[in-house]
Formats: structure tokens, C-alpha cells, sequence
């Protein structure tokens, strides 16, 4: 058998979409499956009938429960502990204690790198921390149960929750141990022009504070993990988005387990957006569920309950001060921005680069100071962009204000990119290969032909209704991403009898519904009905796919599922055409002989010749079966078996295993690595009863330029849901601490409000295609996107209602009062 | 018959129940504190029934106790004796038309409240086979998705409601409802 086509045109055209960093130069022409609506979701009944498992729900046989221990004061070390009680209970197996010699040192536990942090650390940053025990028992009731009786003495230390007093100088220090110099981790900054050359050319300057509270994931399934050793093999069930971080990390563990005696199941993941995943502690439960397993030769599953989810927040938190220059036509020549952020674990995605990326404002200035107080870490939650997001929004929507001009005006008047114009942009579009189209203003004229705007927007405070309610309305837009660099990979083969396609690559399912994304383009690709392909997702099977964050699935691992499904039919076509072997006693001929593989297509799941479609053959019949029922042949050199099969034209096949993978590199999106084409564009109408300071969405249209649809369940779902946690985040959700105690008052779904089906109003989603993504046939992420955009609308909203700005989210009831001289 | 490891240690005083599960008869012995969702779950391994806030205050351990809908998680298992419940599990196994509506409308996304959803409006389809949009969101406003799937529930419910009335064929044109599917 020859050697697989490494140095065919289709390997080229694998090496050629690397760096994705122009227009994909090998489009598809013909979809049929690919954009097609209809598109049945694969996981869709499996989902519907509750058959589908969650981390959650494993259950194994004499599986044990373990449950953490947890700080009640908002910082505090632990000087003596006595489980002993807890260790006599009966049902419980183990306690482990954090002055246990196999906790002393640090491991890799984190959703991103190989850190070294405490598994079980001896005290807590903020009220709630998980530290000190982590009991193992029966059941979770017994292991709780345990837990009450343990005895601990608390150093209690002094606690901040306020970012900017933790700034000021004496604040006593809030994380000693990881910063024992001050409360701030570290300063970010970003630099782009010279703001104050900006500032000088400007014919106005106005200046304005903003603000956002904590708000947090609300996993639906609660963080957990299982482990079970079977002899010297991990057996590891990770709830985490990011299957091959936890693998490499598990590797690590115990003085090292090879990669290849772990067995890493990733089933469904009761979504947490990133949140949960990105934490630098979050593989702390498997790390000591992995150690009791040892010493009780049990399963041992761990679960935070429901409370314990809200262990951290997203990195949004924090408060910023704006300043921005301006000229009268609208015009914006400069702005700077700084920002006190709360607890950012990683502060390094910048508080104006949707500016930059975004804008021709040609001087930019922007500086985080990333300060640390006793409430629990910050991370990308859907997603890291949110500053930069409503730092453009809220420069816009107060400068459209400012001058009394409409909002979608001043955007398309400052479109651009890296402080360029659009004219610009569209050169730069034309010479890496996309077409010069002008993304905002299509989504921009959709938008507005949906919500009636030109109709409807009026001048803040303009508008009251019948009943002394105030309606307002108001528009956001910026560019669509696709941020994260890094690798994927991806095997895919065809299935022996019937031929179906299993494609390969280890990947956490959060609900997007990529793999049936990536089998619609594998189907289109391959030439065979999408109803026999399937992603195999939940298992690592050595292919590590790049992660569900940072709106990527599709911008890498689309990539490089085109490029294996491309491999694989060349791959098939040159089978076909060959003498597949020759034994003592028989020769396996070519099903296509005289032909090349050029000469040959795929459709519908049948192999044909080009210039002769009825000499043809079945990717099935070619294929055939494999092991005792694959071909066999008698003493003469007779086939004997597969021959007798009734119908089959083919008798001999013995084809090879036929298998390809392919991977993709994709450097990333930050810092300037490549420019942004594709916009979206938001509006909202609003109502606001200025008695109650109810504040309700009557509709968002979201348009989001996409490039080009693959999925459109996918696609719409992610803006319709996106769209409801944006609203949300921007006028409900908020953690509550106590300011006297540091104690968590709304760790809980009562009285944390997340959106009910009657908490929004009308919601129209409309997808724009221009194919200016880097992603394959132009595509471009969405994940993220709305959820991350929409919140901060709430007020330019609100403000275009009751005529005064309230820049502190979320935009409750008593805010509005308050603005309203009401509270 | 379900014996719990404490019990054998003597820990706890135990109640032995009856259960009709999805037409299964079961007789469990159970610990007084034990929640219904505890016992379907963890008992008998229908994990179909999610706990998601643990209190009664998002409907994913939602199931139907002689025919109505309950909260699973806020309800003693002793208190449900001699009961009849239909999980996911029953409605699935029935091919009720809300798993294909449900499916076809691609009302989930990471999937984990979605029985509760469908046993809520499956209850609602029993009492109401013909809802308004707003008798569909009074019933299902004590479900939540964090994933925001909402607009997509109201169209499968409504063509679910058509397909039990026999207006349009399981395979029949979609009902139209309002959602957030807007087309360009």
C-alpha cells in the first residue's frame, strides 16, 4: 500500500489555512448540508429524553461521595483542626486533612496551565473557600453530615470587598500569601497613538465613571469529578471545558501517571461558559478524589453543592473611569480609560481593544489595575471581552448623547480599525482575499428595518407612554471574534460494513451544537449523507480538539475537520484505484481499475467515474466488512465468503483501515495578530416605569455577521441565548455580600435572578454573511458574542427613557429610583 | 428492595415506601430526610431528573406525581408513598410528541434542564391541550435555562399541543409561535 498523500495538493491546502490569517483559499463551492436549516441536532435526543450523562451523573459500583469543607469567615487560616469525630462516623471512609504530607505541596490543578496551587489549602480568601478537609463517605448526606462535626480554629485576618479601597494605601492585604506586597496583582497597560495629542484636537472632552458588580456563571450542573483507579489506570471523569488541560494535569499527579494509562471521559457539561473551567483550582477535587481513591480502593465522586458554584465570578467586576475627546461632527480623536478590576485571575485582555480593533479613534490609552479583595476569583464567563465591550459602547452611547446625535451615526462615522478608516480596511480585506464589504452597515440597515428605528428613536426622556411610563431606545455594535490561539486536531475514519464516518477528537460538550456543525461540513466535504457521521466527542481518543472558550470551535476545529474529510476522500479515491494487495493464493484488484483518482467523485455516499457516473460503486461495497467476516479465500485462491454475500457486486474487497488526520495552528486574535472584518449590531426598546423603577425589554434584535452560517441552530441559539443572559447580567444579576461579616448573602437561585421565560420581551435574530471570517468558508465565531455585547445596553436604554445616565450595573429597580431623585 | 449502607450500620431510623415509577412498581426502603429527586435518581438510576438549584426554585427536577407536576427536590420520597410518577424517562419511553418537537425546534443546548422543561409542559399538555403563548410561559416560568433557550420552547410546545390534537402530523408544517428565530 502506498503511503498516505502527504505531499498531495490537499495536504498543501491544510498548510496553506494555517494561521487562518486570510480569506480561506480553498472554498467549497456546493453545500449541501452545510448552512442547510433543518439540520437535526445530534445530541438532540439524547438530551430531550434525559438519556444524556453529565459528570454528575456517574454512578459506579461502591462509588463513594466526598464533599469539601468550607471557610465561614472571609479570610481566615486554619491554626488547629480535630476531624476526629468526622473520622469515626460510620459511612465515612476518609477525611483528608490539609496538613496531610501528600497535600504539602502544590500540584497542577488548573483549567488553563500546569500551575502549582494547594490542593487543600489551609485557609480561605473569601467566605465559602473550600480548604482544610475533604470528606469521603457512603453517600453525600453522610459526608455532609461529617463535615458539621469537625472542630476548626480560625486565625481570622482583616477582610476588603471594595476594589478601590483595597487601592488605597494601609488597606491591610487581602491575599498575603500570593501578594504580600500589596492588593494589586498587577497593571495592565495598552497604548495606541498619543491620547493626549488626542485630547488637544478634540473640540470637547467629557469624562464619566462606570461600574459593574460581581456576577457569576450559574453552572446548571454542579462542579464535580470522578475518579476510579482500575489497577495502575486512572479512569477520570472531568466536568471542564477543557479536556486536554485536565489530562496533562492528571498526568502530573501521583509521580506521574503516563498519558497513555489515563482514560479521560468528557461527557455533557452542564454549561458553565467558561467560568467554572477557567479556574486555577478547579481540578483540586479530582486531585484528592484521585488520592482517596487510592487509599479506600473505591470510586469517589466530588461535587460542590449548589451554593459552592458560586465560587467565583466573571472578570467584568470592577470600576472605570472614562475620558473622551471629541470632535463636533461626531468624530472621537481620543480615549483613555482606567480601570480598578476585582480578583482578575487574568488580566491581560484590556479594557479598550475593541477600540483599537474596532475604530479609526486614533489615540487609545488604557491602563487596568487588577486589585485583589476577599471575594472569590474572577475569569473569562462568556467571555473575557465583556469590559472592552461596554467600554465601546457606553464612549459611544454617551458621546451620540453629548452632541444629541443619533448613535448608529457616530458608529458608522468611526468604523475602521487600528485608528485607519474603512477605506483603509477594505484594502486590507482585498489583498488577503476577502470581499470589501461593509459589514456594520449591513448589519446596521437590517437592524434598524427590524426594530423600527428610524421610527422610534427619539431624543432622551422624549417619550412617555400611556400610563406615565418612559420608552426608550438605544443601539450597540462591535466587531465579531474569534480569540483564542492554538492547535486541534482531528481523526476521522470510515466505519467497516456501512461505511459511516467517525470523526475523533476529544472536545467538552457545552451545548453550541458543534458537533453537528462539524459533521455537516464533514458530509459536505466527503460526499455522504450527514446522517451517517458522527463526532465522538466524549472520548479522549489521543486527538485533543481546541476548546468550546473563547468563541473558537469553529474557527480552528472547523478547519481542521475540512482538512481531514478532504485527506480521507483523497485518501478513499486512491484506494479505489489501486491493487490493494496480492497473496500467495489471490490478488485484490482495484474497484476503479485503469482510472485515477482524479477520474473519480463522491456523492451521496457512492463512489463514481467522473465521465462515466454508472460505473460506480457503493463506499459501503467498497469497504466492506473487517476481522473473521472480511475476505476469505479458499485453497485455490477462490473468494468463498464475502462472494456468497446475496446482492453484492464486489465480492473482493480487503481494503484497507482508511483513516486520516489532520490538524490546524491558529496563533490567535489578540494583540493586533490580524484585523477584524465582521460587525454586529444590537438594538433595544425598553420601557421604564419611573414609580417602580421596573425596567422592561420589550426587544433586542441582534444582527451578528457571522460570515457564513454552518449551523443555524447553532448560530441562532447562541444569540437568542445570549441575549437573554445579557439581559440578565445588565439588569439583575449580582452577588451580595454582607459588608460587616464578608458572608455571600444570594449564593443561591432565589435570590440570584437569572431570566425566566417571562423576563424579556420580543427577540429577533438575523444573521448577516458577508464571508469575511477567518474561519473555513468564511466563517466566524459566535459563542460569545451577545451575552458579552448586550448587557451594557440596558443604559443607553435607560437613559433614553428617563433622560438620565446610570452607569452602574446591573440597572435594578432601586438604581432607577435612585437616578430618579425616587430612593 | 433498595437498602441503604447506613442502614445496615443502624444509623438511621428507614421507612419502606411504594412507588409507581413509569409504570414500574418499586418498593424502596428510605431514609426519612431522602427527597423524591434523591431516590430516582441515586435509588434507581433515573438521571433523567436533574438537581440544578436544589431548592425549588428552577423546575429541572420537575416530575409528575399523580398527575401533576412537582418539584422532585422539594418533595420527601415518604411523603410520595403509594404515589404514581412519570419521570423523563416514562415520557420518553411513551414517544410523546414533545421529544420530537423538542429535538426538531433544537430546544437545548448543554441539555441539562431540558427534561425538566419537557415533563413541565407535558403536564401542561395533559390539563391544557391547546395553550395561548401565555398560558405556555405561565406554566413553564418556573423552569430555568441558564442557556437562554427559552423562544425555542415555546414553538415546540405549541407544535407538540397540534400534534396530540391531531392538527398537523408529527413530520407536519410548523406551528407558528412567537421565538427568537429571525431569518435573513
Amino acid at each position: 500500500m502506498s503511503e498516505p498523500p502527504r505531499k498531495s495538493d490537499v495536504w498543501q491546502e491544510m498548510l496553506d489555512s494555517f494561521d487562518n490569517k486570510i480569506a480561506d483559499p480553498h472554498p467549497l463551492r456546493n453545500y449541501e448540508v452545510i448552512g442547510k436549516r433543518g439540520v437535526r441536532r445530534n445530541d438532540g435526543v439524547e438530551k430531550a429524553t434525559g438519556a444524556a450523562r453529565y459528570t454528575i451523573d456517574v454512578q459506579l459500583p461502591g462509588m463513594l461521595f466526598a464533599r469539601f469543607l468550607t471557610s465561614p469567615y472571609p479570610h481566615a487560616d486554619i491554626v488547629g483542626m480535630d476531624t476526629s469525630e468526622a473520622e469515626k462516623m460510620p459511612g465515612v471512609r476518609c477525611v483528608l486533612r490539609y496538613d496531610d504530607p501528600d497535600l504539602a505541596e502544590g500540584v497542577a490543578v488548573s483549567g488553563h496551565e500546569l500551575n502549582a496551587v494547594l490542593a487543600l489549602p489551609g485557609g480561605a480568601k473569601f467566605q465559602g473557600e473550600e480548604c482544610g478537609a475533604f470528606v469521603v463517605a457512603d453517600s453525600e448526606e453522610i459526608a455532609e453530615n461529617a463535615l458539621k462535626t469537625i472542630k476548626v480554629e480560625w486565625a481570622q485576618r482583616p477582610f476588603l470587598l471594595d476594589v478601590e479601597k483595597a487601592l488605597e494605601p494601609g488597606a491591610p492585604l487581602t491575599h498575603p500569601h500570593e501578594f504580600p506586597d500589596s492588593n494589586m496583582s498587577m497593571v495592565y497597560n495598552e497604548n495606541h497613538g498619543d491620547v493626549e495629542k488626542g485630547f488637544a484636537e478634540a473640540d470637547k472632552i467629557l469624562e464619566f465613571k462606570w461600574s459593574f458588580g460581581y456576577n457569576t456563571w450559574v453552572g446548571p450542573e454542579r462542579p464535580c469529578g470522578v475518579w476510579r483507579w482500575n489497577g495502575d489506570f486512572a479512569e477520570v471523569w472531568v466536568k471542564q471545558q477543557r479536556p486536554h488541560i485536565a489530562k496533562r494535569a492528571i498526568s502530573t499527579w501521583f509521580g506521574g501517571i503516563p498519558m497513555c494509562k489515563i482514560d479521560l471521559h468528557c461527557p455533557y457539561q452542564g454549561a458553565s461558559f467558561g467560568g467554572w473551567s477557567q479556574m486555577s483550582w478547579n481540578l483540586a477535587g479530582t486531585h484528592l478524589a484521585g488520592l482517596a481513591s487510592k487509599r479506600t480502593g473505591r470510586p469517589v465522586k466530588w461535587a460542590f453543592n449548589r451554593r459552592e458554584d458560586f465560587y467565583g465570578g466573571n472578570m467584568d467586576a470592577g470600576v472605570f473611569y472614562v475620558k473622551v475627546g471629541y470632535k463636533l461632527d461626531g468624530t472621537i480623536t481620543a480615549v483613555s480609560q482606567r480601570a480598578v478590576t476585582c480578583n482578575q485571575d487574568m488580566a491581560v485582555f484590556g479594557i479598550v481593544a475593541h477600540l483599537i480593533e474596532n475604530t479609526k479613534i486614533p489615540h487609545i490609552a488604557g491602563r487596568t489595575e487588577a486589585a485583589w479583595v476577599n471575594k472569590g476569583p474572577t475569569v473569562p464567563t462568556r467571555c473575557e471581552m465583556n469590559i472592552n465591550c461596554y467600554t465601546l459602547n457606553l464612549v459611544f452611547n454617551h458621546v451620540a448623547d453629548a452632541l444629541g446625535m443619533n448613535p448608529v451615526t457616530i458608529s458608522l462615522l468611526n468604523d475602521g480599525a487600528e485608528g485607519r478608516d474603512m477605506e483603509w480596511l477594505n484594502e486590507r480585506k482585498a489583498e488577503i482575499g476577502f470581499p470589501p464589504r461593509d459589514s456594520l452597515k449591513a448589519c446596521v440597515d437590517k437592524g434598524k428595518a427590524a426594530i423600527g428605528w428610524d421610527e422610534k428613536w427619539h431624543a432622551p426622556g422624549a417619550k412617555t407612554l400611556a400610563g406615565g411610563r418612559m420608552h426608550g431606545m438605544a443601539f450597540t455594535w462591535t466587531h465579531e471574534w474569534d480569540d483564542s490561539g492554538g492547535t486541534s486536531e482531528i481523526g476521522m475514519y470510515f466505519e467497516r460494513n456501512d461505511a459511516s464516518v467517525t470523526i475523533l477528537g476529544c472536545r467538552a460538550d457545552v451545548g453550541v451544537n458543534a458537533e453537528t456543525a462539524y459533521c455537516q461540513i464533514a458530509a459536505d466535504e466527503l460526499g455522504v449523507p450527514l446522517e451517517s457521521v458522527r463526532f465522538k466527542h466524549q472520548e479522549d481518543a489521543g486527538f485533543y480538539t481546541m476548546t468550546p472558550d473563547t468563541s473558537t470551535n469553529l474557527a480552528i476545529n472547523g478547519w481542521a475537520v475540512k482538512s481531514a474529510a478532504r485527506l480521507l476522500k483523497q485518501r478513499l479515491l486512491e484506494v479505489a484505484v489501486q491493487v490493494r494487495g496480492r497473496t500467495q493464493l489471490a490478488e485484490y484488484p482495484s474497484a476503479f481499475p485503469g482510472l485515477q483518482p482524479e477520474d473519480l467523485d463522491v456523492k451521496d455516499g457512492v463512489i463514481f467515474e467522473k465521465a462515466d457516473p454508472s460505473n460506480s460503486m457503493s463506499i459501503a461495497d467498497f469497504i466492506g466488512p473487517g476481522g473473521a467476516n472480511g475476505p476469505v479465500s479458499g485453497t485455490a485462491g477462490e473468494p468463498f465468503f464475502t462472494s456468497q454475500e446475496e446482492g453484492l457486486a464486489y465480492p473482493m474487497r480487503g481494503t484497507p483501515p482508511i483513516f486520516e488526520a489532520a490538524w490546524h495552528i491558529q496563533r490567535g486574535c489578540y494583540l493586533g495578530v490580524r484585523l477584524r472584518f465582521c460587525r454586529q449590531a444590537y438594538f433595544m426598546e425598553v420601557e421604564v416605569d419611573t414609580e417602580t423603577g421596573q425596567v422592561d425589554v420589550l426587544k433586542v434584535v441582534t444582527v451578528n455577521d457571522v460570515g457564513k452560517v454552518i449551523n443555524w441552530d447553532g448560530c441562532e441559539g447562541q444569540a437568542y441565548g445570549g441575549a437573554i443572559m445579557g439581559i440578565g447580567r445588565g439588569m439583575t444579576e449580582e452577588v451580595v455580600w454582607d459588608p460587616r461579616t464578608g458572608v455571600m448573602l444570594n449564593g443561591n437561585l432565589l435570590n440570584y435572578r437569572i431570566p425566566t421565560m417571562m423576563d424579556y420581551g420580543e427577540i429577533e435574530t438575523i444573521m448577516v454573511e458577508t464571508q469575511m471570517g477567518y474561519g473555513p468558508y468564511g466563517s466566524i465565531g459566535i459563542g460569545e458574542d451577545v451575552a458579552t455585547v448586550l448587557p451594557a445596553l440596558i443604559g443607553p436604554a435607560v437613559q433614553n427613557a428617563i433622560g438620565i445616565w446610570i452607569d452602574d450595573f446591573p440597572i435594578t429597580p432601586d438604581r432607577v429610583l435612585a437616578a430618579l431623585g425616587k430612593a | 428492595m433498595e437498602v441503604s449502607i447506613s442502614e445496615k450500620e443502624g444509623a438511621k431510623s428507614l421507612d419502606v415506601i411504594t412507588l409507581n415509577v413509569n409504570g414500574e412498581v418499586h418498593q424502596l426502603v428510605v431514609e426519612p430526610q431522602w427527597t423524591l429527586q434523591y431516590v430516582l435518581t441515586d435509588k434507581l438510576g433515573l438521571t433523567g431528573t436533574k438537581e440544578f438549584c436544589a431548592e425549588g426554585a428552577c423546575g429541572a427536577c420537575s416530575v409528575i406525581l399523580d398527575g401533576h407536576p412537582v418539584l422532585s427536590c422539594m418533595m420527601l420520597a415518604i411523603e410520595c408513598d403509594g404515589g404514581t410518577i412519570e419521570t423523563i424517562e416514562g415520557i420518553a419511553r411513551a414517544n410523546h410528541p414533545l421529544i420530537d418537537a423538542y429535538v426538531k425546534y433544537s430546544c437545548m443546548q448543554c441539555g441539562f434542564c431540558t427534561p425538566g422543561f419537557i415533563v413541565t409542559a407535558k403536564a401542561l399538555l395533559d390539563r391544557n391541550p391547546d395553550p395561548t403563548l401565555d398560558e405556555i410561559k405561565e406554566a413553564m416560568v418556573g423552569n430555568l435555562c441558564r442557556c437562554g433557550t427559552y423562544p425555542a420552547h415555546l414553538r415546540a410546545i405549541t407544535e407538540a399541543a397540534a400534534v396530540l390534537r391531531g392538527v398537523v402530523s408529527a413530520q407536519g408544517t410548523p406551528a407558528s409561535a412567537e421565538g427568537g428565530a429571525g431569518h435573513e
